[in-house]
């Protein structure tokens, strides 16, 4: 009872730094997460780690913006369908190894003679597929535990 | 005091003994040599098509597993939304729960 007067009182009480700072920092965290979950095949990070990244950016919104400014971006029934479509995208992607001959989830691209960037193909698919889900997944959680009704 | 400072001995020989062994760890020479390090090193990249090793092995060799991570990932956010929804039950329900929560 009481955190939650406090709470709606610390919304209110938004100062300027707190707003300023979350807009101009929220875009560039969402954007590092997209570089650690593109870049996941060739350097250190990956999808868990580059979604946890992309959760923190849509959590900073949440609690510095509030939950109603920042529920207009990402609302809570586009995030669930999100979440839920990136794991079917996930064996959705399993399949094309069946049919590329080399089992379920494996990477058709090896097969082809490229460059080393599309030869990630399937690698950076998953990484991205699962960053997505992460993301939306930890999103979810905290915007459901911020919201006050 | 006496057994203050008998605790500040064991903390001291507890961490020295952890720094000897990341240490061992850290330098690179493990002594065995194991056939699947050799070949991940070895062909790695070539048969995922991943430059980083660790990433061939998550998505490439164990892709499987990962998706089984995945699954327990997408069960427990079901699960924490089911239990974390607002408005399921009366008024009443809901204070009790906030007073649960204040106590911890």
């Amino acid at each position: 009872m009481d955190r939650t007067d406090t709470g709606r009182a610390g919304m209110n009480r938004k100062t300027t730094i707190l707003d300023l700072i979350s807009r101009k920092l929220a875009p560039f965290m969402l954007l590092f997460g997209l570089y650690v979950l593109t870049y996941g095949h060739a350097s250190p990070g990956g999808g868990f780690q580059g979604g946890v990244v992309i959760a923190s950016g849509v959590i900073l919104l949440f609690v510095a913006q509030g939950v109603e400014a920042a529920e207009r971006l990402f609302p809570f029934a586009t995030l669930s369908r999100v979440e839920t479509m990136a794991f079917l995208a996930f064996i959705g992607a399993g399949l094309a190894g069946i049919a590329a001959g080399i089992g379920f989830l494996g990477n058709p691209m090896v097969l082809v003679e490229v460059s080393a960037a599309p030869r990630a193909g399937m690698v950076l698919l998953l990484n991205l597929v699962i960053g997505i889900e992460v993301g939306s997944g930890v999103s979810l959680i905290c915007l459901r535990l911020f919201r006050e009704e | 005091m006496k057994s203050g400072r008998l605790t500040a001995a064991a903390e001291i020989l507890v961490l020295l003994l952890t720094a000897f062994f990341l240490y061992q760890g850290l330098r690179g020479d493990h002594g065995e040599e194991s056939e699947i390090r050799r070949h991940i090193i070895e062909n790695g990249s070539s048969e995922t098509g991943a430059l980083n090793l660790v990433t061939s092995i998550y998505l490439g060799y164990r892709a499987f597993d990962t998706l089984g991570e995945t699954m327990v990932l997408l069960l427990a956010v079901s699960g924490g939304l089911f239990l974390l929804k607002p408005g399921s039950s009366g008024n009443g329900h809901d204070e009790r729960g906030e007073d649960g929560y204040g106590q911890d």
